[in-house]
């Protein structure tokens, strides 16, 4: 687990100093990347997605997303920002829609960009790719990067099914750095376009993008750090009128369900899922052929969709109805997409093919791999089999398979110990 | 494939297959088959949907594990996941039997009965003898044994009606196009 050799980027940070070894964060890691060892935990840069659940269960704040410092956007002469649909949803009802995207702007931005902006135009990216791609089915979403991740790990055969667009905020990126470019005369360096970002995913999406062909954000700022500085703001602005465009019909692209329900049409079939659980039961049925019969998939791996992402301030269910009630309370300023068109067809937005990032495999070779199965399995009938995390490994099976690895000694057991104190105890 | 230990099939109705291609490397397993590292084993309750699958599911679990290339992989899930829902959902119970050589994987169904009355009819895409019960979960369209069979390299089924039913398939893992 040597991080320093790791390629891959994580916004997800163990403050040692706090970790008291207790194990919650490795019983609920999706990929099983965490392991206790000498009282602290230690995350597997191979293994973690960015999911964010050991985030959410740690009590002791040891383990916190990383995102960047606002104060960066003065590295660049023009600066934008883009907000991604979920961010709308974190104020109490008193902040109206306009006044918090006017308070955003103020806090040193020249322009201010929305997802939601585009995730009508994104529907009908997303309905050629799949009428394009017949051959393979089900498409699957790629909006999530814990998703991608997620696939890229544990489920690698199903890498070609991804859809191999950019999404809505990379979308409105591309368009962004080129419009202003030209309309200011400015270079690509000195204009920088941030993210303010549900989750730390995202974060992680921005500083180390998939299958991206071409330079996109400069930076990720967490909803929560944003929401703190925007409500100082707001106390000035709230009581005045405030001018500015909204699109409160895009803001329900932050809510699991909605994107299928858009993408879904005669010819299209579609499926909606949330939470990363049934995400991962879900890519286990595509595996098995039988989900064949559906199109599309839209796969989150937050509660609700991207309102349940860990650095958002409010409940997702809370979020999920303020965001449902702006959406039918409001109607979109038009968006001319004349130039999105154009980027798209010149296949600007096509993300290149994703490569597997395997972590199941034991061995490269597979009669090696059957040997080490095998002592697992012998590990396994010694092990007491009560899956209780005190060694540090997740399960029984998982400390076998670390023995076998060399990652950890039988003498990690706990239960086993108790039992036989006369062992080896102070190895 | 080897008939040693199963003498109470003797003399049953029976269906086998063999994959083009595949002839030379079934006699070769049939006659030496060598001794198996790796071995899983499943219980099949009847008509238990919660758990039925379940079983297919740890067997690729374990076998990306031992790094088996994706698409026999999903060959290999696809048949096993087949069969265990056939067991869970026409017999009276069963076990699922796993086992993992070098080069290919052997998986084996026994069920307590009651047997396939006509298995050449069982074969054929489409026919189901599956009740109320299991159609309203969303099985039994028939497609069961011709999906194992499509993506198995040998195949074998043995049954009679009012007895015990067996069905055994060999996946290579160096895959079909080599």
């Amino acid at each position: 687990m040597n991080k320093k050799d790791s390629p891959y980027f994580h916004a997800i940070q163990i403050l040692e100093d706090n970790c008291t070894g207790c194990t919650a964060c490795v019983r609920v890691c999706p990929t099983e990347a965490i392991r206790v060892r000498d009282r602290k935990a230690d995350i597997d840069p191979y293994r973690c997605v960015d999911c964010g659940n050991c985030m959410d269960v740690c009590e002791f704040h040891a383990i916190i997303p990383s995102s960047d410092p606002l104060d960066i956007i003065n590295n660049y002469k023009y600066k934008v920002v883009i907000i991604s649909s979920s961010f709308f949803g974190q104020f109490t009802e008193d902040v109206s829609y306009a006044a918090a995207k006017q308070a955003v702007l103020q806090l040193g931005f020249d322009e201010v960009a929305e997802e939601a902006m585009v995730t009508d135009f994104m529907i009908s990216i997303i309905r050629d790719y799949i009428r394009e791609n017949r051959d393979k089915r089900p498409i699957l979403g790629s909006n999530c990067p814990a998703v991608v991740r997620l696939i890229q790990v544990k489920y690698p055969s199903l890498l070609p099914n991804l859809l191999h667009q950019e999404a809505p905020m990379s979308i409105l990126t591309r368009y962004l750095r080129d419009k202003i470019a030209r309309e200011h005369n400015l270079k690509d360096e000195e204009i920088g376009i941030f993210l303010i970002v549900p989750c730390v995913a995202h974060v992680t999406a921005v500083h180390q993008p998939e299958g991206a062909y071409k330079h996109l954000q400069d930076g990720a700022f967490s909803t929560g750090m944003i929401y703190g500085r925007v409500r100082e703001i707001l106390k000035d602005i709230q009581n005045h009128p405030v001018d500015i465009d909204t699109y409160p019909q895009g803001l329900t692209w932050a809510l699991s369900g909605v994107q299928a329900d858009l993408v879904d049409t005669d010819d299209i079939r579609a499926l909606s899922v949330n939470g990363v659980e049934n995400v991962m039961d879900i890519l286990s049925k595509i595996e098995d052929h039988y989900l064949d019969q559906y199109d599309y998939v839209v796969l989150r791996t937050c509660t609700n969709g991207c309102v349940g992402g860990c650095l958002n301030v409010e409940n997702p269910f809370v979020a999920m109805s303020r965001i449902k009630k702006m959406s039918k309370e409001g109607t979109n300023n038009e968006i001319h997409v004349e130039e999105l068109q154009e980027l798209y067809d010149q296949g600007e937005f096509t993300v290149s093919p994703l490569a597997p990032r395997p972590i199941m495999e034991l061995d490269k070779d597979i009669k090696k791999a059957i040997q080490k199965m095998k002592k697992i399995n012998e590990f396994l009938t010694m092990l007491p089999g009560l899956n209780c995390s005190a060694c540090g490994s997740p399960t029984c099976y998982a400390l076998a398979e670390d023995i076998v690895l060399g990652k950890a000694s039988i003498d990690d057991c706990l239960v086993l110990r108790r039992g036989n104190p006369d062992g080896d105890d102070d190895k | 494939m080897r008939v040693s230990a199963v003498v109470r099939f003797r003399e049953m109705p029976e269906y086998c297959y063999v994959a083009e291609g595949f002839e030379d490397a079934v006699r070769q397993f049939e006659e030496h088959a060598p001794l198996a590292e790796v071995k899983t084993e499943f219980a099949i309750p009847e008509k238990d949907f919660n758990t039925a699958g379940k079983g297919s599911s740890e067997l690729k679990n374990l076998l990306k594990r031992l790094g088996v290339d994706s698409v026999v992989l999903r060959r290999i899930a696809v048949a096993s996941y087949e069969a265990e829902i056939n067991v869970a959902a026409h017999s009276k119970g069963g076990i699922m039997y796993g086992t993992v050589y070098d080069d290919l994987i052997h998986v084996r169904f026994e069920d307590e009965g009651p047997g396939i009355a006509n298995i050449e009819q069982a074969m054929t895409p489409g026919f189901s003898t599956a009740d109320d019960l299991v159609r309203e979960l969303g099985f039994g369209a028939g497609l069961g044994l011709p999906n194992i069979k499509k993506n198995s390299d040998a195949m074998r089924l043995v049954s009679v009606a009012g007895g015990r039913t067996k069905l055994e398939f060999l996946i290579y893992f160096a895959g079909r196009f080599e």
